[in-house]
């Protein structure tokens, strides 16, 4: 009696474990469906042109030290404050294309931290002299390059990426950069040509219907695992069936 | 019995050569050349592969069944679909044990 009670109770821990099993895996495949399908509805999202969206201080949507929200990314952001370094840029595109060497500033903002300002692609005498006094910035805030684009030198960038910075100045810095639209020095605006950029677009890999048909696969297996239990079930009672007839 | 085996055969073969284009031309494409262009001619592959996959899953499970295989050969079955040439290995198989008639 005892053995029987035990194998009873081994059975349906048996049951439970594989119950467990089914709807963790099943969970599981309907959750990556879901995962997949939100990424077919952001490739269809970015596929939209880009709306712009208010001129709003940086301050409000960024932060030193912190990394850049993806609400902050292509937003026009307007600061102040002084420049205490600039930089050479190679290898930079802009929106036609073009390769050049951009100018870039290390701009200490008034309130804490330190931001990389693309601002001009010109190699002239007036871009070149690094403005001095109070600075007032408006451009669009882009998210940090990752892929170099130039050799590392002590005097370039080799791509835009405030991290490159750390340990040069004592100066907590902002995540990604600004491509300046505007300057105004002491309150009088600066003429430069400036580096005309699109909106960054952020790029989820893969085509739409293929994450569609990864959904399909995703749910077809979550299926699959649901299935499979009570497949099991109907091959053991046919084999029980076909043992009883021998 | 028949119907099931030529179904499955079909999409083994079918399922092989999307695994294969997958594998060896669209992401070497993707991944490993800089060309958009050459991308773009590509970008087929990927989401064709997908639904044949699922057709493939439909017809594995179907024939598996039939076939009163068990839950590992059935589960080896279905993943055989996702290599580049497990898919054929698995159909050779299938007609060494199910020669049709």
């Amino acid at each position: 009696m005892k053995r029987t009670n035990s194998v009873v109770r081994q059975s349906a821990l048996n049951r439970i474990g594989l119950g467990l099993v089914v709807i963790s895996l099943c969970g599981a495949f309907i959750r990556l469906g879901f995962w997949q399908l939100d990424r077919a509805a952001d490739l269809k999202e970015l596929q939209k042109p880009y709306v712009e969206q208010p001129v709003i201080p940086l301050t409000d949507v960024a932060a030193p030290s912190l990394n850049l929200s993806d609400s902050a990314i292509n937003r026009i952001v307007t600061f102040s404050g002084r420049y205490v370094a600039q930089f050479d840029a190679p290898g930079q595109s802009d929106k036609s294309g073009v390769i050049k060497t951009w100018l870039v500033g290390l701009l200490e903002v008034n309130g804490g931290g330190a931001i990389l300002v693309v601002r001009s692609a010109d190699q002239t005498s007036a871009a070149n002299e690094i403005p001095k006094g109070e600075v007032e910035v408006q451009g669009r805030l882009l998210v940090r390059q990752f892929e170099d684009r130039a050799e590392k030198k002590s005097d370039q960038l080799s791509r835009l990426d405030p991290s490159l910075l750390l340990g040069m100045y004592d100066l907590p810095v902002f995540d990604g950069y600004v491509v300046a639209q505007s300057e105004r020095v002491d309150g009088k605006a600066l003429t430069l040509a400036r580096v005309q950029v699109d909106p960054a677009k952020p790029s989820v890999p893969g085509y739409y219907w293929q994450h569609i048909s990864y959904v399909v696969i995703w749910w077809l297996m979550a299926l699959v695992v649901l299935f499979l239990p009570f497949y099991s079930r109907k091959r053991k009672s046919e084999s029980r069936g076909e043992g009883e007839l021998v | 019995m028949n119907g099931v085996i030529k179904r499955y055969r079909v999409m083994a073969l079918a399922a092989g050569v999307m695994s294969l284009l997958l594998w060896f031309v669209e992401l070497p494409v993707v991944y490993l050349l800089d060309n958009p262009d050459l991308a773009g001619k590509v970008k087929w592959i990927p989401f064709v592969h997908g639904y044949v996959y699922a057709f493939y899953v439909l017809a594995a499970i179907h024939f598996t069944a039939r076939a009163r295989f068990t839950i590992k050969r059935m589960i080896l079955f279905i993943l055989a679909g996702t290599l580049p040439v497990a898919s054929f290995i698995a159909e050779r198989r299938v007609m060494r044990e199910f020669p049709l008639k």
